[in-house]
């Protein structure tokens, strides 16, 4: 059975021969993989945006606490750093991970797989890209737990005299998780199989 | 070769292709390059993952009606309960965030629950077969977006913030989403796509799942 032949249904797992420029599953009847120019076009547009997103969610103030009339505000890498100074280790080292790191990882294995398509580098082999992209899906979502702990303390926090409310860098934070996510979902499997032996 | 495809597997994970093989009980394939889980014998799983998101669906009913956290801050009290959270994050005009919340802490999670029991129901009697298959792909991509695993570990960590600042009471939602999670986890999420799919086979179908050799 020669593998390149096949490709996989992301939705319902079937099997479909990999013919032509768009490919419909011949079970659930959803677009498996589009044309492969576009894709890469709209991979690389959302990464950037993501990227961008990151940015601003990084400078930005993620946290507002607002305490008798007077504001403080604290960014991703305040927060980590005052949990630390606090003794907090564990949860400033989840925190670090989830908000910093694992974006990052994300936004290098999208670029790896990217970069790779269009310039194969001799040692790759598909079977690690393969498992790349699965590792940006598996550990995309954990990049939401400090948006949920702003959510909680803003809806625990809101009292006469105190009061906690997401920051601009809490939006940014929301749209760069969608934007990654988007991105990787742009990545159809044919471009990690191509990508092995370039164009 | 429609029907030679059907006996064919691609792995989830490093995307290595395999000939499906009929599995004796309680038994699973695994993927020959990386290990990963391809499919098991579903026999009893989907009736237990039915079973369980009945029980789920309880517990998120529970989780979403009844405080998780009771907060006291300076002699005020403060109950956090999620619906009441999504809701102040769009009174504080943050729509982007509340609107993500919403969908991934609320709708995917109940999507999915609904999704499992009605499957339970049309597959039992056999019904609106077309109407099952779209609840299974509604399903598979609902779920990448329930996120209320990652959203209890955030309330652990909000829990950390928040001490030495306020005297913290679990309420019943806070149990209630603990075993809902727990169910989530070794149940629901456990449940496979091609699981699903040949559960649906099977159920719709006068013959035997018994693909390949």
């Amino acid at each position: 059975m020669r593998e390149e032949k096949y490709i996989r249904c992301p939705y319902c797992e079937s099997v479909n021969e990999s013919k032509g420029d768009i490919v419909y599953c011949r079970n659930c009847k959803n677009r498996i993989s589009g044309k492969k120019e576009i894709n890469l076009q709209n991979a690389w547009a959302l990464l950037i945006a993501a990227m961008l997103f990151y940015l601003i969610a990084n400078l930005n103030p993620i946290l507002v606490v607002v305490k008798f009339g007077v504001l403080s505000e604290s960014t991703i890498m305040e927060g980590v750093v005052s949990l630390w100074e606090e003794g907090n280790y564990p949860i400033a080292a989840i925190i670090f991970i989830a908000s910093i790191f694992v974006p990052l990882l994300k936004f290098i294995l999208i670029l790896y797989i990217l970069i790779n398509y269009k310039k194969p580098t001799g040692g790759s082999r598909r079977v690690d890209q393969a498992k790349l992209y699965h590792i940006t899906e598996v550990i995309g979502p954990w990049s939401m737990i400090d948006i949920f702990v702003v959510a909680i303390l803003t809806g625990i926090v809101h009292m006469h005299n105190v009061k906690i409310v997401a920051g601009v860098g809490a939006t940014a934070f929301v749209l760069m998780v969608l934007l990654t996510m988007l991105s990787a979902m742009s990545i159809d499997i044919r471009l990690i199989k191509e990508g092995k032996d370039g164009d | 070769m429609s029907d030679s495809l059907d006996e064919l597997i691609i792995c989830s994970k490093c995307h290595k292709l395999h000939r499906r093989v009929k599995l004796p009980h309680k038994k699973v394939a695994k993927c020959s390059h990386c290990g990963n889980i391809l499919y098991s014998s579903v026999a009893d799983t989907m009736q237990k993952a039915i079973a369980f998101a009945i029980t789920a669906l309880t517990l998120f009913i529970i989780v979403n009606i009844f405080p998780i956290l009771k907060v006291t801050i300076a002699s005020e009290q403060t109950n956090l309960i999620v619906p009441e959270m999504v809701y102040i994050m769009f009174e504080n005009g943050f729509i982007v965030i509340g609107s993500m919340l919403l969908i991934v802490v609320l709708l995917a999670p109940f999507i999915v629950l609904l999704s499992f029991i009605t499957l339970g129901v049309l597959s039992y009697l056999k019904i609106y077969k077309h109407f099952a298959r779209k609840i299974i792909l509604f399903l598979i991509i609902s779920r990448q977006w329930a996120m209320v695993d990652i959203f209890t570990i955030s309330i652990l960590v909000a829990l950390v913030k928040l001490f030495g600042y306020a005297e913290i009471h679990f309420g019943v939602a806070f149990y209630a989403l603990l075993l809902f999670v727990i169910v989530d986890i070794f149940f629901l999420k456990t449940i496979r796509p091609t699981e699903l799919w040949i559960y649906f086979d099977r159920k719709y179908s006068d013959r035997k799942y018994s693909k390949g050799s």
